[in-house]
């Protein structure tokens, strides 16, 4: 499971809205330059960035092992032919560019989810989104991020009671339906509680933020966003 | 520090506990992603985040379903492993193949609770004829896919037959198995919240 892990390294002492940038303008540049050359360029980005954040380029592509029959059934789908030749290798060219950009895109998102903590994008999205919907969605991102590993722990006691009792010989839609039913009562019993305890505490739209402070490190990551940006519009 | 000292501004009673069951259904669609069932029909597995994007629009309306599932992507853009897999990061709304799928949540929320409750406000959605309740959801199950495979398209370059062999085909008979499911949560008494 791809998640924060406390370290020492240069992307854990950036400021979140430094390296929001830097993958913003990341993506901007791999979607500007899908070249063999383009890629190779921005491969060597990634690996810097990746190892900024003491993550491995192998431990890295484990996380977004799920996503690998998508990435490449893209190329194959494409070589194959309905007759003869059956395979023109030339036709999976493009979707085979298109997967490593992606798989570099999520390499660069691995190093940003490694170094920052949930409260700090929390602060961030807080603070760069103005308003109500900026409040909102900081709330939702903290308690989302409270209560997803005590949902998970429902659902998981749920299954094993219901294997206990031979549920799982039960036919499919019985056994979503059931699972589903758990979960949804465990979670609107928790959202009562969780809003009464908030009325409680003065729940208020304008609440003493984080602190979040830009560093002198920080200029380096604007230098390698601005190139980056740069380089995405030429 | 942004301290704001000129006033407390506080959260309505209603809002409040809007905000904490869009969070909570939230965390539960996360959670879904993490629950797989054998796919009598297909070899994909069938994971419950699509019954949980029905039940949002159904359960908790056109707003509230759709501001949940805004959160969910927040959450998971954030860092909060509640995509599928596991995954996380801004990155998987921005280039991951299955962007298309993500972006899709909040509007199926929204259509599938707006033809439900027919309109914005909220009604019983006990009440709703199962017809209604179906044609919503096949509406919602067009959305994901429609948006689904066109992420795949802009994402890897792929043509539309491909991306529906690649992101369709092998997963919609199992949307059946959902919808059906959701029809029966929706009738039972089982569920306590209304």
């Amino acid at each position: 499971m791809l998640s924060y892990a406390p370290d020492e390294s240069l992307a854990h002492r950036l400021d979140p809205r430094t390296k929001l940038l830097v993958q913003f303008a990341f993506v901007a540049a791999a979607f500007a330059h899908e070249t063999p050359q383009g890629l190779l360029a921005l491969s060597a980005v990634a690996a810097v960035l990746l190892a900024s954040a003491g993550l491995s380029p192998l431990s890295a592509l484990r996380e977004f092992r799920y996503l690998l029959p998508f990435l490449l059934a893209g190329p194959l789908v494409s070589a194959l032919t309905l007759g003869p030749p059956w395979v023109v290798v030339a036709d999976a060219r493009e979707p085979a560019l298109a997967s490593y950009r992606a798989l570099l895109v999520l390499f660069v998102t691995a190093a940003y989810v490694r170094s920052t903590p949930v409260r700090d994008t929390r602060a961030a999205i807080q603070r760069t989104v103005p308003g109500k919907l900026g409040q909102f969605l900081g709330m939702g991102i903290s308690l989302v991020f409270r209560f997803f590993p005590l949902l998970l722990a429902d659902l998981r006691r749920t299954r094993e009671a219901m294997a206990a009792r031979l549920g799982d010989e039960r036919p499919v839609t019985e056994r979503i339906q059931r699972t589903a039913i758990a979960g949804l009562n465990r979670a609107f019993g928790r959202a009562d509680r969780l809003s009464l305890a908030l009325r409680a505490r003065c729940f208020a739209w304008n609440p003493t933020l984080p602190a979040l402070r830009f560093g002198r490190l920080d200029w380096l990551g604007f230098a390698v966003a601005a190139v980056l940006a740069l380089w995405s519009v030429l | 520090m942004a301290t704001s000292t000129d006033g407390v501004e506080l959260v309505g009673d209603e809002t409040a506990k809007n905000i904490a069951r869009a969070a909570l259904f939230a965390a539960l669609m996360g959670a879904f992603g993490f629950v797989s069932f054998p796919n009598p029909v297909s070899p994909a597995p069938v994971t419950l985040q699509v019954l949980g994007v029905f039940l949002a629009g159904i359960m908790l309306g056109p707003v509230w379903g759709a501001a949940s599932m805004v959160l969910y992507l927040a959450a998971g853009a954030a860092g909060v492993p509640v995509f599928a897999g596991g995954g996380a990061g801004f990155g998987s709304l921005l280039a991951d193949p299955t962007l298309g799928y993500l972006w899709s949540y909040p509007v199926a929320a929204a259509l599938i609770g707006a033809v439900v409750h027919r309109g914005v406000s909220l009604r019983d959605y006990r009440a709703a004829s199962t017809p209604l309740l179906v044609g919503a959801m096949v509406a919602g199950t067009v959305v994901i896919y429609a948006f689904g495979m066109a992420g795949l398209m802009l994402t890897l370059g792929y043509g539309i037959a491909e991306a529906f062999a690649v992101g369709a085909a092998a997963f919609l008979p199992a949307e059946a198995l959902k919808i059906a499911a959701a029809v029966g949560i929706v009738r039972s008494d089982a569920v306590a919240a209304a």
